[in-house]
């Protein structure tokens, strides 16, 4: 007897009436590259497996006014040879490129990413630094929902049943704006990470902070913008001092909601060091 | 269920289970021994195939996702005259074999990457290769072959 | 007849690897490859607890199980399957204890991989808990939980054979009397051997009622030997088959023969083939590791950096079962010193057992350890001397004619001083050591180190030193070879060819070596201790020399002229009339000489003398020696380290296959460097954390810098054509030289391995809550599903 069931949807509307059909759990299957790794760990809590990786409508990269919509099956290689997402979506490029070997850079997909809802998922915390909006499909809609609010803990998801994540959608960034992903693993490639932080930011033509975004990976249960970073670096000038404070801000916010792990010790001072080299690539303007 | 799909030019149809990977489905229904097992959780690239052009690990491919794929393996990389390619005969030349049990998936990786980027610096086949673990070479026999190849196909 | 002063034609030129055809095109065989009609799958229970008593072992559901053909426990193998040498302490299925988490306790043969699990699942296993060690440096106090089977020699059960010891003057004493002491702790944790094949055997019952078992171990005949006694047959009912094997860096010994046991039981109950392979997270919970080890070193030194005396006590922590690790703490206690002359030196190295998991053999064999110790202690003392850190070791090195800690005289192929002046000159170290001592940057600093090393050839005094080889030719004029010894990736099968060839005279392409099989191949011992190319290539050499004389002889007899007219034009055999004559014409004629054309060859190692007690004497027939040179970048706010470049000379006497032997340094600079960074293996508890490699972690090919290497070829003249060895040694230095890198650059030590993100950056390991999970998942993966008829396949 197979563990589960497979079926192919071919659009959107397909896929939502496969994933709620009540007489079969269904759960959606985009890049394959977390669902394998579950099922041989865990027995299959589904049915059925409702592959998406190949809808049309959830492979675009396209700009739509003063928006970016990424579709959620669009995987890691596709957003790495975006020459639109390239300029406009740094921060998301770069993590992308870090996400694994080609194979898997090739399989894995931004909703999957999302979906599976991993503190420690490469391709979030850009999502939330960009402030994507996440637009979810079931039998009874269509919503919207920040990224940030989508996730509720490690490897749990305000994803109910029957919905699937059909694409993103991320304002474009003030002008001047730039973005950049940092990640800190135990090895170069094929690596989980141990921190990793999103980072973008614009200066005023008087060269103040008028824009930024810091969010750090790996670092809570539940990702989220480290506002009270932000904060403290609008209307400020950009400078070392400047940087290693927002770091130090940065450390101390984790700390808050974590309280002191086992690893608290070591990532209250490696989170400082990448907040403050991700806010030096991001707002130090080279000639 | 029927899967249909290409595999190394030749279209074949296959009766198998939903729940297995397209690794176990080339494996075991379709006796293509030369893609291997290594870890099953797409992290050592030892069953490393060329689907519709891209690299992906077999063994976190669903095998009915590969319905109406075209899939090349190691057995599908050969030279017009049915030897070894000059791929593989690089990977010879320099010394880029020890145990072998990586190399079909080296190979895959060294052509996927090749496709797209057809003369490679060092570094950038370092990073075609990031997703293929080697435990006996060091990888730089293996560098040396790619980036040999890549060379002697721009002098045609 | 000797034609050795001509060039050499084959040996040391560029050349193919014999099996690599195969291995490119995806055509060679691994176990997992291997299919054969009504063959059954088998699984292993296993042991879920560090400690415990078997109370309760009930098989009978397993057979109730569908598809279910036969269970098997120890008591289904003569005298419970106790096996293992040096010490037998290991049994091939747990009886009445299992002593870490992963044991196999019994194992089931189905019709499917699936029903084997589920049948394995099936049967009742009562464990009952026995208190539990794990701290290695407690084994041996006198209330620590016995581990160990018992001993009735007054030692204390914990301890895994004898204590080994190396003792120069009175090394107190001399300490004493030094003005620079160093007193310093060092750790290194276990490693994975982390193969990219995981391990597996397929046994197939004989009709004469033996068993014919293709297993990747790397030594045939020890397999063999085990099965017949454990099975209660005799050898010649037993044969053991190498197919290709999938890597195995020391760790396809103990653990394979224990999977062939289990498997030839279950092939002689069922009379069918039975095939066990393991998944990776099987292979993590169950398979030997190299040993944990605790160290503590003082080194002392006049002013002027001259190196007095060396005391060292080492603690080796090889888990559960001895397996092979007694004779790697003789190794760790003959390499602790380093490759340097003292006044006085005292070594004593305790190999004991805990609960966790259990360590054998890995590349090494004990010196990556100690290397590690005392190459950081040497630098250390460059450092407190202000002194140059190579100056300081081409001071104090072992030269020709020096005689080592042991009272071995080294009279010949001492290659060393020759090593580090050239990976000084081609690493450019003065400048950039220079540079980068003046670094001020907060952010990121690079840093050189260096480590220098020796490494004693083959088994030294660990036992009887032999191997035998044979040579034929066969109708199609092509030469086939066997050898004793074999293959698991090293590229000795392509070092025998091209020493059969130089020997023949013949293209290498006419010559052919068989797969490793007990019933053609000359039993050789074990496949071990880097000694494939001196021991196996010296029977090899002797083998086709013996040929050789055959074939000469015939020539002479056609050519009508004495033996030592003959010269050779290619292949051919030219007399005085100066006619060139085929070879295969002279094969022709010598079999109508009825002269056989095949041939033995056997070679033993030169005579050593260790004394065990006083721990003096002459350890190892000679040494291989190498210098590697290590630039790093560490990331001051995390820890990170870059390995930017590695630089490594190596003396490895003459080089045979050059594209092999540098692929071997290559490998083992790698293994080194995950050693030294990112491979780290925990068993809290006894449960080992790490079950597959996104947890076990080794180096991808963005990780490895690119290295530098070349070799010295300082001639040994018992080696064939004065070679000597290069696959362990290649390891050794890197992680040290990685470690000296570091503390260039950071100003801080770290000594303990591996040097991951929390040690560099906070100089001590964070370890997350330990959970029994990943065991768990581990020993219930879903095998893989097989049709079990025939697939409808359509074209």
């Amino acid at each position: 007897m197979p563990m589960f069931d497979y079926v192919r949807a071919k659009s959107v509307a397909e896929a939502v009436e496969l994933l709620a059909d009540t007489q079969c759990v269904s759960r959606p299957l985009a890049g394959g590259t977390d669902v394998l790794v579950q099922v041989r760990h865990t027995p299959p809590t589904f049915q059925r497996l409702v592959d998406v990786s190949r809808i049309p409508e959830m492979k675009i990269i396209e700009r739509q006014g003063d928006e970016i919509c990424v579709g959620a099956a669009v995987t890691y290689t596709e957003i790495i040879e975006s020459a639109l997402l390239r300029e406009t979506a740094t921060c998301l490029v770069e993590a992308s490129r870090l996400v694994g070997g080609p194979a898997i850079a090739n399989a894995g997909t931004l909703g999957g990413n999302v979906a599976n809802g991993a503190a420690c998922a490469d391709g979030v915390p850009p999502l939330v630094c960009l402030d994507a909006l996440a637009h979810v499909r079931n039998s009874a809609g269509a919503r919207a929902v920040p990224v940030a609010d989508l996730l509720s803990g490690p490897h749990e998801t305000m994803l109910q049943r029957g919905d699937l994540i059909t694409h993103f959608t991320f304002p474009v960034m003030p002008d001047g704006a730039r973005s950049t992903f940092i990640k800190l693993g135990r090895r170069n490639a094929q690596a989980i990470s141990r921190l990793n932080v999103a980072a973008a930011g614009a200066l005023s033509s008087e060269g103040r902070v008028i824009f930024a975004r810091v969010v750090p990976g790996s670092a809570l249960p539940r990702l989220r913008r480290f506002v009270e970073v932000e904060n403290m670096l609008i209307g400020e000038r950009p400078s070392e001092a400047l940087f290693e404070t927002a770091g130090a801000e940065a450390s101390r916010a984790m700390v808050a909601v974590t309280g002191r792990r086992w690893s608290t010790e070591y990532k209250e001072i490696a989170l400082q060091g990448l907040v403050a080299r991700a806010l030096r690539q991001v707002f130090t303007v080279e000639n | 269920m029927l899967i249909e799909l290409t595999v190394n030019g030749r279209d074949v149809a296959v009766d198998a289970p939903p729940d297995i990977t397209l690794l176990d489905l080339l494996r075991d229904y379709l006796n293509l021994t030369g893609t291997k097992e290594g870890c099953a959780v797409g992290e050592c690239g030892a069953c490393a195939v060329i689907m519709d052009g891209r690299l992906v690990n077999s063994c976190m491919v669903l095998a009915p996702q590969a319905d109406g794929c075209a899939i090349t393996t190691i057995e599908g990389v050969r030279a017009p005259d049915g030897g070894p390619n000059d791929l593989q005969q690089n990977f010879i030349e320099y010394g880029a074999v020890q145990c072998g049990i990586c190399i079909p998936g080296m190979i895959m990786a060294g052509e996927a990457l090749l496709m797209r980027n057809p003369l490679p610096t060092r570094e950038e086949i370092r990073m075609g290769l990031a997703g293929n673990l080697c435990r006996c070479t060091g990888y730089q026999q293996i560098v040396d072959a790619i980036e040999a190849t890549a060379k002697g196909r721009q002098k045609g | 007849m000797s034609h050795i002063t001509q060039p050499l034609e084959y040996v040391g030129r560029p050349a193919r690897r014999v099996d690599a055809l195969g291995k490119v095109t995806g055509q060679a065989k691994y176990i997992a490859d291997y299919r054969v009609p009504g063959m059954l799958h088998a699984h292993c229970l296993r042991s879920t607890m560090p400690h415990a008593r078997i109370a309760r072992l009930d098989t009978t559901p397993a057979l109730q199980v569908p598809g279910v053909r036969a269970v098997i426990t120890s008591e289904d193998f003569v005298n419970h399957g106790l096996y293992g040498f040096p010490v037998r302490d290991k049994y091939m299925l747990a009886w009445q204890k299992v002593r870490y988490v992963g044991e196999a306790i019994a194992t089931v043969a189905a019709d499917t991989p699936q029903a084997a699990l589920a049948g394995a699942q099936a049967i009742v296993c009562e464990l009952e808990p026995l208190p539990t060690l794990f701290d290695a440096r407690r084994a041996l106090d006198p209330d620590a939980p016995q581990v160990g089977p018992d001993r009735n020699d007054g030692q204390h059960p914990n301890l895994k054979g004898d204590h080994m010891l190396v003792r120069k003057g009175d090394a107190e004493t001399e300490l004493a009397n030094c003005p620079i002491v160093l007193d310093r702790r060092y750790f290194t944790d276990w490693q994975e051997h982390a193969y990219i094949e995981p391990e597996g055997v397929l046994a197939m019952p004989t009709p004469e009622g033996g068993v014919v078992v293709y297993a990747p171990n790397q030594s045939p005949f020890i397999n063999q030997g085990n099965l017949a006694m454990v099975l209660g047959l005799p050898a010649n009912l037993v044969r053991v088959i190498q197919p290709t094997v999938g890597g195995s860096f020391g760790g396809k010994d103990d653990i394979i023969y224990e999977s062939s046991a289990q498997a030839a039981r279950l092939a002689l109950i069922t009379g069918r083939p039975v095939r066990m392979v393991f998944s990776r997270e099987e292979s993590l919970v169950a398979s030997y590791k190299r040993d944990a080890m605790h160290m503590d070193i003082r080194l002392g030194a006049d002013r002027d950096g001259t190196l007095r005396a060396c005391w060292f006590r080492g603690i080796l922590d090889s888990g559960a079962y001895a397996s092979e690790t007694p004779f790697t703490a003789w190794r760790a206690s003959i390499h602790a010193m380093g490759a340097y002359r003292y006044n006085a030196c005292d070594v004593d190295v305790y190999c004991v057992y805990t609960n966790n998991g259990y360590a054998g053999a890995f590349r090494g064999f004990g010196n990556p350890e100690v290397c590690f110790a005392v190459e950081q202690t040497v630098d250390e003392l460059a450092e407190m001397l202000g002194m140059d850190p190579i100056d300081l070791r081409l001071k104090n090195c072992l030269r020709l004619g020096d005689e080592t800690a042991h009272g071995q005289k080294l009279n010949e192929s001492v290659g060393l001083i020759e090593c580090i002046n050239t990976v000084r000159r081609i690493s450019d170290w003065d400048r950039r050591r220079a540079e980068y001592s003046r670094q001020t940057s907060t952010e990121k600093r690079r840093g050189i180190g260096v480590a220098i090393m020796y490494h004693g050839m083959s088994l030294g005094a660990e036992g009887a030193d032999h191997a035998g080889a044979t040579i034929s030719v066969l109708p199609d004029y092509s030469v086939d070879l066997t050898s004793g010894l074999t293959d698991y990736g090293t590229g000795s099968r392509t070092v025998y060819v091209l020493i059969a060839a130089e020997e023949l005279g013949v293209n290498p392409d006419r010559v052919h070596i068989q797969r490793p099989d007990t019933n053609t191949a000359i039993d050789s011992g074990p496949t071990v201790a880097s000694r494939s190319t001196v021991l196996g290539g010296n029977a090899m050499r002797a083998a086709a020399r013996n040929l050789r004389q055959t074939l000469d002889l015939a020539a002479a007899d056609l050519l009508r002229c004495d033996p030592q007219q003959l010269v050779r034009a290619g292949e051919a055999y030219v007399g005085p009339d100066e006619e060139a004559v085929a070879w295969e014409k002279i094969v022709d004629h010598a079999r109508e000489m009825g002269l056989i054309l095949s041939a033995h060859g056997k070679w033993e190692a030169p005579k050593i003398v260790w004394d065990h007690h006083h721990g003096r004497g002459t350890p190892y027939m000679a040494y291989v020696y190498g210098a590697q040179v290590a630039e790093v970048e560490v990331d001051l706010r995390t820890g990170n380290t870059q390995v930017l470049h590695i630089w490594a000379v190596h003396d490895i006497g003459k080089v045979i296959f050059p594209q092999g032997a540098y692929g071997q340094l290559y490998g083992g600079i790698t293994q080194g460097l995950g050693y030294a960074l990112t491979e780290q293996i925990t068993y809290p508890e006894g449960y080992i954390q790490e079950t597959n490699f996104e947890s076990y972690l080794i180096p991808t090919s963005v990780d490895v810098p690119e290295i530098t290497a070349q070799f010295i070829e300082s001639a040994y003249s018992y080696g064939p054509y004065g070679a000597k060895n290069i696959a362990e040694p290649s390891l050794v230095p890197t992680a040290p030289a990685i470690a000296n890198a570091i503390a260039h650059a950071t100003g801080r030590r770290v000594r303990e391995l591996p040097m991951n993100l929390e040690r560099v950056l906070l100089g001590h390991d964070l370890q997350p809550p330990f959970s029994r999970k990943p065991v768990e998942a581990a020993l219930k993966i879903p095998p893989r599903s097989m049709p079990q008829t025939a697939p409808r396949v359509y074209a």
